[in-house]
């Protein structure tokens, strides 16, 4: 069923209709979200496809890595943020463009290295070792994240903890039963490469917030007395 | 011999193996630790620390016995906002008659080293047997029973107060011998209240050179304030 | 390692290893889990709602919380390792327990020693030094107990069949030394009454020796007792040897050596000297290369056997517990960097780094050493490996879910308790950011809920299996001596 989907990949943008050009997409390209839909078709699409991973780059990561902090952006200057203990927060302008493009480059940052290193990883475990692959990976699994992200729109810690928390567990499941459908390896071996990039993805989100707190304490960010 | 054959040497004998691991992982408590237990100067007491009286004295043990410290600490560090919310930092000299010390590692509340003086007896007394008829948001657990024992329940005050003697705090006799009268028609929650009046109560009133180490301890100069919860810690109330 | 297995009594009972003491040390170790998770929850529910202790003392968050501590570290965690060690010595050396009734007095000693003990904490026996809050007549039993179970396991050792000493009894054994060398260092004190002493040691001094204690409890009990479990049962999993042999004994000798100097990053910015505290944080950070070299060591032992995952569900745990195991020691040497600790210091940001480590790793590699040792004990197959395959996702959601509502926590607190307004007053007050944390406390609550399901899961799993069991005894090789 793939086959000729894939052929039809080559269509004139001049001549088809709108609805003509919708049916006539390489499933890849929407597939990121028919994973929230259908994640087992999404996985097994992609365990037959090959895409590029410049395309998948400009196509799918940069835009999913612009979402969130225009979530940010706006919520945070129609409301301000709110950490539970005090008014909201409001920030001038200039600083929300510095956080949201902070933001977007540690996302960025985040999906691109998560697909680098499920790459360095793929050779131990046997995986397909296209970074092609790896980056519609990270795409589909952090799709339920970026989904999620809608909370910033009213960044109240505790809302966005609320919604993202469930999210990133959802994710965390697409991780485990995707990967090795993805990777065209045994659910066992998945399983351990798996475990191996949540490991490290923990690690990194906790030196994150390390490095987060440092900086504050160094002097940029919000005003501490230490 | 590399280095693999030397261990095979080693783990071939358990006595060696015992012995080494008793020396390799001594030798950071012998350099880091041993110091400090024969530095006398960690816990030269500054000269408006004494001796805990008896009422503290059992005040303390209750709050070690209420397990208060697992979520209150004892120990202001010299940063500018912990200065401003609590007041003058924490030296090792107060802690000299601490045994155990009571630091404490997590602040589910809030610190309590300088909390001597800030609020009056009675606001102690309302807020150990119900916190949230002071403090509506607190979620700090009810003492009741504290107000129906006497204080000197437990061990005799004069074994507790001798014992420390013997570990160095200057104890008269004279002391001692009173001690049972000290604590004559006192409950549990006066002694605790006692000793957390106490804390840092000094620094509180005058700063650390005003006091003298011969000053009275009387809790009637302290300053009462009958503000009730609304000061509970907030910016305003750390002068 | 062959083994043969025989019913009863085809061996001479002095051939057999002795593993019954092994079985009573497993299935008590998840009772105190039951016992020790439940104290947990409730006073995370405390936290959330202060009022369910009815005025009652025994329920009071300051005693229940210390039994929570106390039942998790040394009732689940001490009676799982004492088991394991039990277990793994006597396999690794070809001989049976030396001295097992000794084994037996160990077995039933340190469990009503904990039983008596969690009870006095409850009654108020608190000798205020965290993780030793157990008043002097228990530390003299826990000190009795841990002689003889150094007795028993260096007694087996020194009957050994096999020349080389394997690597998890390295581990085990440094676990015994060393806990005894702080143990006895850190309880010195004087009595006044049963109930009630006074330490030796005073103010910054009693510090600085408490958190020597303190962490390398952490240290060789949670992290190098716990290595030893997973230096002996995932090779035997895994059915394939250690991947490097090299690299255990650089991460054994330098985690042994440096461990014991990053107690005083539990003191950062206190009133005890700055080298100290400075000397402190670099061993911390040194910390991070012996730690990471055994998980590298772990994770690439089991990357290539994972055919074996299909017909071992308890595998599973063990390399989930690597990558928690990853995540708490780069966190905790992190934590101990001065302007990182500045902000995490007394916050829940320290507890959530506890739990990644206590239910992450040693609960989580527990848990996946009973499912693949009762099992064998009771000479049964595991009751159910569906449930099994629950509770897995139950503690991995539980975990992830606790470690993030205590990152939140921890770092407002640090942030909001530090911050201040533009004409530098504070900007909140201490009891506004203590009424903010209520959203994290019941999300950690709800967390505790989903990882407790997962133990309810394991201590049936475990208990019809145990229904179903047949006698089973299991004889040393035969190997002729050295």
């Amino acid at each position: 069923m793939a086959g000729p989907l894939r052929q039809g990949n080559c269509y004139h943008p001049g001549k088809a209709t709108l609805t003509q050009r919708l049916m006539s997409m390489h499933p890849f390209q929407w597939f990121p979200f028919r994973s929230l839909l259908n994640p087992t078709a999404a996985f097994a699409e992609l365990s037959n496809a090959h895409p590029d991973p410049t395309r998948m780059f400009f196509r799918r990561i940069l835009w999913l890595a612009l979402a969130p902090p225009a979530f940010v952006f706006v919520g945070s200057s129609l409301f301000g943020w709110r950490l539970g203990a005090a008014e909201p927060l409001r920030l001038p302008g200039d600083v929300l463009t510095l956080i949201g493009i902070g933001y977007f480059l540690a996302l960025t940052f985040g999906f691109v290295s998560t697909a680098v290193l499920s790459r360095w990883m793929a050779s131990t475990y046997g995986a397909r070792d296209q970074l092609g692959v790896h980056f519609a990976l990270v795409t589909i699994v952090a799709m339920p994240i970026v989904i999620a992200s809608v909370c910033h729109l009213f960044p109240h810690v505790f809302i966005n903890m609320l919604a993202l928390i469930p999210a990133l567990l959802w994710s965390l499941y697409l991780l485990y039963k995707g990967l090795p459908v993805a990777l065209g390896i045994e659910p066992e071996r998945g399983m351990l490469m798996a475990s191996a990039l949540v490991g490290c993805l923990l690690v990194g989100a906790v030196g994150l917030l390390g490095l987060t707190v440092a900086l504050w304490t160094n002097g940029v960010g919000p005003t501490i007395g230490i | 011999m590399d280095g693999v054959g030397l261990h095979k040497r080693l783990e071939a004998n358990s006595g060696l193996l015992i012995f080494g691991i008793l020396l390799v992982s001594a030798i950071g408590g012998l350099v880091q630790v041993l110091p400090s237990i024969f530095q006398d100067s960690l816990v030269a007491p500054t000269a408006q620390t004494t001796p805990y009286d008896p009422s503290e004295l059992i005040g303390r043990d209750i709050y070690i016995r209420e397990g208060c410290g697992v979520c209150h600490s004892q120990q202001v560090r010299p940063l500018l906002a912990e200065i401003k919310r609590y007041g003058p930092y924490s030296r090792a000299g107060e802690s000299a008659y601490d045994r155990p010390f009571l630091w404490g590692s997590k602040r589910t509340g809030p610190d309590l080293h300088r909390i001597g003086g800030r609020y009056s007896d009675e606001w102690h007394r309302l807020h150990l047997i119900d916190p949230r008829s002071v403090v509506p948001n607190s979620i700090m657990p009810a003492y009741p029973w504290l107000a129906e024992r006497p204080a000197n329940r437990g061990p005799d005050v004069r074994r507790r107060m001798r014992a420390l003697q013997a570990l160095g705090h200057p104890y008269s006799e004279a002391e001692i011998a009173a001690a049972p009268a000290a604590l004559a028609g006192l409950m549990e929650i006066d002694a605790l209240i006692a000793y957390l009046q106490g804390l840092g109560a000094t620094l509180n009133a005058g700063g650390f050179d005003q006091a003298s180490r011969t000053a009275p301890s009387t809790r009637e100069q302290r300053p009462h304030s009958a503000d009730g919860g609304d000061a509970h810690f907030a910016p305003e109330a750390a002068g | 390692m062959a083994v043969e297995q025989a019913a009863g009594r085809a061996l001479r009972p002095a051939g057999v290893y002795h593993d019954r003491a092994v079985t009573a040390l497993v299935l008590c170790s998840v009772v105190w889990a039951l016992l020790g998770m439940l104290a947990g929850l409730y006073v995370a529910a405390e936290l959330v709602w202060p009022e369910i202790d009815f005025g009652r003392e025994w329920l009071s968050y300051g005693r229940l919380r210390t039994l929570h501590t106390n039942a998790v570290i040394f009732g689940f965690g001490v009676s799982a390792l004492m088991g394991t060690a039990f277990y793994s010595v006597q396999r690794t050396c070809h001989v049976p327990l030396f001295a097992p009734r000794l084994a037996w007095f160990c077995c039933i000693g340190w469990q009503l020693g904990m039983l008596a003990g969690g009870l006095s904490l409850l009654a108020g026996w608190n000798a205020g030094k965290e993780y030793a809050e157990l008043e002097w007549p228990f530390d003299i039993a826990i000190a009795v107990v841990w002689v003889c179970f150094a007795v028993v396991f260096f007694g087996t050792i020194a009957k050994r069949r096999i020349q080389p000493i394997y690597v998890s009894n390295w581990f085990y054994g440094a676990l015994i030394i060393v806990i005894a060398m702080l143990h006895i260092v850190n309880s010195l004190a004087v009595p006044v009454g049963l109930s009630k002493s006074y330490s030796l040691f005073a103010g910054a001094q009693d510090a600085i020796v408490q958190w020597w204690y303190g962490h390398n409890a952490v240290g060789f009990l949670l992290t190098g007792g716990f290595l030893g479990m997973l230096y002996y049962f995932l090779p035997k999993h895994a059915d394939r040897p250690i991947w490097s042999y090299r690299l255990s004994i650089v991460a054994f000798w330098s985690f042994t050596y440096a461990y014991i100097w990053a107690g005083p990053h539990h003191l950062h910015y206190n009133a005890i000297p700055e080298w100290v505290q400075s000397l402190g944080m670099v061993m911390s950070l040194v910390l991070l290369a012996p730690s990471w070299a055994t998980m590298v060591n772990g994770v690439m032992t089991v990357a290539g056997a994972w055919e074996k995952l299909k017909t071992d569900p308890a595998l599973k745990f063990i390399v989930l517990s690597l990558a928690f195991y990853g995540l708490a020691t780069f966190e905790g040497p992190m934590m101990s960097i001065k302007s990182v600790n500045v902000v995490s210091h007394f916050t829940d940001w320290t507890i959530g780094h506890v739990h990644s480590g206590a239910l992450g790793w040693n609960a989580m590699i527990t848990f996946g050493t009973f499912y693949f040792l009762v099992p064998r004990l009771m000479g049964a197959p595991l009751h159910s490996v569906r449930l099994a395959n629950i509770h897995f996702w139950l503690a991995l959601a539980g975990t992830m879910l606790y470690i993030l509502a205590m990152w939140g926590a921890g770092v407002s607190q640090g942030l909001l308790w530090l911050s201040l307004d533009e004409i530098g007053e504070l900007s909140f007050s201490f009891k506004d950011i203590m009424a903010s944390m209520a959203p994290y406390y019941a999300l950690r609550l709800a967390a505790g809920l989903i990882f407790f399901a997962g133990v309810l899961l394991l201590a049936f799993n475990l208990f019809m299996t145990v229904k179903g069991r047949r006698t089973i005894a299991v004889a040393p090789p035969k190997t002729t001596g050295f």
